[in-house]
């Protein structure tokens, strides 16, 4: 069950331009990958919560990481070890992990954040997925990479060519090999999980779960703010809070996203 | 001191007089999951229009300073559907449910309104005729005093429950606008809806929200909402529920004293989904410091010269 809570950090590591966040959640706190955490961040006129990706540290302790996007994000990373966090949770609906030969994970920014999370559930039931992560330029890795390439097969992709591939972490996706059978699983920006629905067709779809981004208001699916739009006969739209953030690329009208 | 928040709103009893307000709380089931809500004064549900309605393209939110915008665009399922589902799920708490009604042509709101009351599980009717993110309908339905008042009446006629009126605070003359509503019948006026507002993104030179426009909801337009109760208190005799910004038991407590005779929690239900319960706990202890014994003793007191007894001033905790 979803609650209102106030968690303690109790580790903080900075990866690059993101800032991992470990809580210390009470025991029986439950939540699977894709799910996310609603966070107060901080006052100065800011009063809606800010949705995070639930993700797990190195120990596999549940955490966050944040990049810094604007003045929320940028508090929540100011945070120490010992202050506390006051969020409601595990919020939405995540990741099915499909039956597939193949499981590919596609993350753009900080939308490593559930994939690494997904990542350690595969693992605990002995699949090995493939990671394909893009960011700017190599200081925006940090040393998490390092870290990373003993949970998965991991490849990196940066903008500039500084570190791993030259390109998005979609154009890596394009580039490499893939059974027509695998799961794809993806998390970062609107264009490129549209670039990536586009790019899969209508059989890939079916078998493509993305995790959307969308503002929001209350978290719940109570404010109808945070609509994306569904295929559906009446063009109508889906809560991304509750519905989602994590969908079936079949789900959703790329069309009017 | 339970028997001090009970109050009375156009002959409907309620046990406090807090409730969420329409379109935050969605039709209930989100919120039960977080707090009971038979523990609330009354429930004001989601704006229901005849047909569904699938509501604005997104974006559809954006914060700004201490408050928020929203085209929402009154996203709804259809009355067939409110009534078979929602309805009777919400009505099961116990505790009064107005039932929020909007639409695109008066025969609709008339219709809409006629069935809700049929249905015997509504308290009250809202009449949302202060929309801001509708093209048609909505605002434009309280564009003069006579559309507002044909409406009131068209909707009177078909109506057997108290009908409440929710209005804008951007209107020229709200308190001509008040007594106009209430000469055609409204039995209550919902103070205020969201205020039509917009925001630019700077970088990209284009709207913030996919439908351009949206309302203000949220701290900062509580005072302006404060003002609207205050006005309409001094214009007319029928009673007025509160609501605008309010995050806590002491903006709830000035809405009251400003006229209102129960307040309506929206916007911090989102940060807070135990707001409306600390409001009720928050009245209840103001009541207590100031010896004060019921609660409609607070409404409009602060045009009657606010408190005057010494022996109402009493320190906290004496009571
Ligand atoms: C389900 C979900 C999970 C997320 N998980 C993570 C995560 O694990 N790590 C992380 O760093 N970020 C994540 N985000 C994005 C994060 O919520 C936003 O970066 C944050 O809300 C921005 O707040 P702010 O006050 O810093 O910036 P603001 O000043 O509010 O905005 C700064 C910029 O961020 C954009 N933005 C604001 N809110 C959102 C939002 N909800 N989604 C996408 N973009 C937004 C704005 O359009 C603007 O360009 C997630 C978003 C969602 C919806
Ligand atoms: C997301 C959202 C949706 C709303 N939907 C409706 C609605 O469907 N019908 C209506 O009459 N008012 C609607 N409102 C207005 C609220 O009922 C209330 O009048 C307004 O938000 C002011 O109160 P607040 O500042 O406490 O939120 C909505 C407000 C918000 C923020
Ligand atoms: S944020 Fe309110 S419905 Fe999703």
């Amino acid at each position: 069950m979803p609650a209102g809570y106030v968690a303690q950090i109790v580790e903080k590591n900075v990866f690059g331009c993101a800032t991992e966040l470990v809580l210390d959640l009470p025991r029986g706190f439950e939540a699977h990958p894709g799910q996310f955490l609603h966070v107060r961040c901080g006052g100065d006129g800011r009063i809606l919560r800010r949705p995070f990706s639930l993700t797990v540290s190195q120990r596999g302790e549940l955490a966050l990481l944040v990049r810094p996007a604007g003045e929320g994000s940028r508090w929540l990373c100011a945070r120490r070890v010992g202050e506390e966090l006051d969020f409601l949770g595990p919020l939405g609906r995540g990741f099915s992990i499909l039956d597939a030969g193949e499981h590919v994970l596609v993350a753009g920014g900080a939308g490593i954040a559930p994939l690494r999370f997904l990542a350690l559930d595969m693992r605990k039931r002995k699949l090995r997925p493939s990671l394909c992560w893009g960011m700017e330029n190599e200081e925006d890795y940090g040393t998490l990479p390092e870290i990373l390439a003993g949970e998965c097969d991991l490849s990196l992709a940066t903008r500039d060519g500084s570190a791993g591939f030259e390109g998005t972490a979609l154009d890596l996706l394009f580039s490499q090999a893939r059974t027509e059978s695998a799961a794809i699983y993806a998390c970062g920006p609107r264009d490129m999980l549209s670039g990536m629905a586009r790019w899969l067709g209508e059989a890939g779809r079916e078998r493509a779960q993305v995790s959307v981004e969308e503002r929001m208001a209350c978290g719940v699916g109570a404010c109808r703010g945070c609509a994306v739009p569904v295929t559906d006969a009446g063009a109508t739209y889906a809560a991304a809070c509750r519905e989602g953030p994590v969908f079936f690329a079949r789900e959703l009208d790329w069309e009017r996203m | 001191m339970e028997a001090g928040l009970r109050t009375e709103l156009a002959g409907i009893r309620m046990q406090n007089p807090v409730m969420v307000c329409s379109g935050t709380w969605g039709n209930g089931r989100e919120y039960a999951e977080w707090i009971d809500p038979g523990a609330l004064g009354g429930i004001i549900t989601k704006s229901v229009t005849l047909r569904p309605c699938p509501g604005n393209p997104p974006p559809r939110i954006w914060e700004t300073p201490s408050g928020m915008l929203n085209s929402i665009g009154l996203e709804n399922r259809g009355l067939a559907a409110f009534l078979e589902e929602d309805l009777p799920w919400i009505a099961g708490f116990g505790v009064p449910v107005f039932v929020n009604v909007a639409g695109f042509s008066e025969e609709e709101y008339a219709e809409v309104a006629a069935e809700v009351c049929a249905s015997g599980l509504a308290a009250a009717v809202e009449l949302n005729i202060s929309c801001p993110n509708v093209k048609k309908g909505g605002l434009h339905f309280s564009s003069s005093h006579e559309d507002a008042a044909r409406m009131v009446s068209r909707v009177r006629e078909r109506a057997d429950l108290p009908v409440f009126v929710k209005l804008s605070p951007r209107l020229n003359d709200l308190k001509g606008m008040c007594a106009a509503v209430a000469r055609a019948g409204a039995d209550g006026l919902s103070l205020v809806n969201t205020i039509p507002a917009m925001s630019i993104d700077v970088e990209r030179a284009v709207p913030r929200l996919g439908n351009v426009t949206g309302g203000l909801s949220g701290p900062a337009m509580h005072p302006v909402a404060v003002l609207a109760v205050w006005e309409a208190y001094q214009s007319v005799g029928i009673p007025i529920v509160g609501m605008g910004g309010i995050w806590g038991w002491e903006d709830a407590v000035e809405m009251i004293m400003a006229g209102a005779t129960a307040v309506a929690v929206g916007t911090v239900n989102f940060v807070d989904p135990g707001a409306p319960l600390a409001v009720v706990e928050g009245i209840r202890g103001f009541m207590t410091r100031k010896g004060v014994a019921r609660v409609g003793e607070l409404v409009g007191l602060a045009h009657r010269g606010g408190f005057r007894d010494e022996g109402k001033g009493r320190a906290p905790g004496s009571g």
